[in-house]
């Protein structure tokens, strides 16, 4: 095991390399350049391919060639990189092309600050194209280690559900410097706990089939298979076929093969203090959610009864931590409200759902506690310059 | 040591905050320690605002923030008022005169002066060793890191000027007591 300090960036392209990404196609952008600076490095020492794009949609859907040529391909950007996916994202999630996405959240809109941290592409996650019809998988770490772990996870789910799997991070993870442990070899990372699910080749003659099943290898061109693809609705075989009842088909595959399947990513999570029927649950993403933590861990110190749910997994969102009635809070870095909006949704009805974000750097500790004391005196929020929203 | 220690530098874009930042983390992992090291900054590479904030501990650390930085080194006067009183009364505030002019009083900290900027200029007729020069002041400051430990990182990250780079840390480990 290797020890060093080094970036979220570097940690994730070491993650990329373990889980076999032997290609990346991206377009520079801070805070995910120095991911880019570091794959042109790795990525030919290992016998791998770094190709720099003209702009991010080329970008993605070079990672879509290099996944139907048969290579596992990643790409990274940040917010306004991202929304530049939303044709080849849609192309990826239609054609079942397994693609791993990192997205590196830096504050918006638009170009926003390259160097302060932003949680506003919740939902873009979740729609990152036109079209409806399909459900992503979007994973949220929280450390420069779990940036390493989430993102050997995401090639591990893209490869079993045959579509493009999202990393979302933020530019205090991805910029910011950790210490981190890199295994070296397969038991270190069993020990650690790293997954890594090698690509498979359908052989046909069924290439996209009408069903939920999993592990039915992804689709590669050429190399005899005898694959092909389209972006229009695809028959088994993978002809084009432009009819209603082919396409509610199709897309029964594209949401129901992640819905059915929820098994697979919805253990990721973490839960602090929350075994006691906490009167209040704050929930978070990301590195607001380390913060959070901190807090909960001194308002527990002052006798509050505050439990911390923090998301690694945010889609398909995990309804299930929902079920109880009580208060809820929710912590992001965006000022617009995003998370809470799902969590609104998920919680029972009439439970309370607050929200506290801050917009371009981390809340503090003591604002979390204060905003915990008021909540749970049944006084409103409020901060310095500030009036939040209440919800 | 303290359950965490918590080091924030900030200036201009430029000057090596984020370097200072990653030497000193660095050398917190070659002590065998859990390290975070945020930076935050504009879109230019010199000229703009960057801070970097770096938490040691010997435990997981899970707020990565510097909220009351036990060492807040600052290296620019806009830097100086936006998180002076940030520092609380235990911390130590490490400032470059030829930035911060002026220092408040009624703050209850310490502050040490450290004129870095004209050290380098005086010994080695460049202001680029400022940033070494404070790393050696900060090596003998900062009781937990080991100035061995802190010298090897520097050379480790800075793969030029080594020499130089021995001379300033030692010049600015032997100016503060």
């Amino acid at each position: 095991m290797k020890r060093f300090l080094e970036t979220g960036n570097f940690a994730i392209t070491e993650g990329a390399i373990l889980a076999g990404c032997r290609f990346f196609s991206g377009y520079p952008i801070t805070p995910a350049t120095e991911l880019a600076e570091a794959m042109s490095l790795r990525l030919p020492q290992v016998g791998g391919f770094y190709l720099q794009a003209e702009d991010e949609c080329a970008a993605m859907h070079m990672c879509i060639g290099a996944s139907l040529g048969g290579m596992k391909a990643m790409t990274a950007t940040s917010g306004p990189g991202f929304i530049l996916y939303a044709d080849p994202y849609g192309w990826a999630l239609g054609c079942e092309t397994p693609l791993v996405v990192l997205n590196s959240g830096r504050v918006g809109p638009v170009s926003g600050i390259t160097g302060a941290p932003g949680q506003g592409e919740f939902y873009l996650m979740r729609y990152p194209t036109q079209g409806g019809n399909f459900e992503t998988i979007c994973l949220a770490p929280s450390t420069a280690q779990e940036c390493m772990a989430m993102t050997v996870e995401a090639f591990y789910l893209s490869e079993r559900f045959r579509m493009p799997v999202s990393v979302l991070a933020d530019q205090l993870i991805t910029d910011g410097f950790e210490d981190i442990s890199v295994p070296e070899n397969d038991d270190e990372m069993k020990e650690m706990g790293l997954r890594v699910w090698p690509r498979k080749v359908c052989q046909g003659p069924e290439f996209y089939p009408y069903t939920d099943e999993l592990d039915i290898p992804p689709v590669v061109l050429g190399h005899n298979t005898g694959g092909i693809c389209s972006d229009w609705t695809p028959t088994v075989e993978g002809y084009d076929i432009e009819e209603v009842e082919a396409h509610h088909k199709h897309a029964y595959r594209l949401i129901y093969k992640v819905r059915n399947n929820r098994h697979l990513f919805n253990h990721l999570y973490e839960k602090k203090f929350m075994d006691d029927d906490p009167d209040l649950v704050v929930v978070s993403y990301g590195t607001p959610s380390r913060v959070v933590n901190t807090a909960v861990i001194k308002a527990r110190e002052k006798g509050l009864k505050v439990g911390s749910l923090r998301l690694i997994n945010l889609w398909p969102f995990p309804d299930e931590h929902f079920t109880r009635k009580t208060k809820y809070l929710s912590v992001e870095l965006n000022w617009d409200g995003e998370l809470v909006r799902e969590v609104q949704r998920a919680t029972p009805k009439d439970s309370e759902v607050h929200f506290l974000g801050t917009c371009g750097d981390l809340p503090t500790t003591p604002d979390l506690i204060e905003a915990f004391e008021n909540l749970l005196k049944n006084e409103p929020l409020s901060r310095k310059g500030w009036v939040l929203e209440e919800w | 040591m303290k359950e965490r220690i918590e080091i924030v530098a900030s200036g201009f874009g430029g000057q090596g905050v984020v370097r200072l930042g990653q030497i000193i983390g660095e050398t917190g992992v070659k002590q065998g320690l859990r390290v975070t090291m945020l930076k935050s900054h504009g879109t230019e590479m010199r000229g703009g605002y960057v801070r970097s904030q770096v938490v040691l501990s010997k435990d997981v650390i899970d707020s990565p923030m510097c909220e009351n930085p036990d060492y807040f080194v600052a290296l620019s006067r806009a830097a100086y008022e936006r998180f002076k009183d940030t520092v609380p009364e235990y911390g130590t505030i490490l400032y470059d005169p030829a930035f911060v002019d002026k220092i408040d009083e009624g703050l209850k900290c310490t502050h040490k002066a450290f004129p870095a900027k004209e050290l380098a200029v005086e010994h080695f007729n460049n202001p680029l060793f400022s940033n070494t020069l404070v790393l050696g002041a900060m090596s003998r400051i900062v009781d937990i890191l080991d100035k061995d430990a802190v010298l090897e990182s520097i050379l480790e990250i800075i793969p030029k000027f080594h020499d130089r780079n021995r001379q300033a840390f030692q010049i600015g480990y032997d100016y503060v007591n």
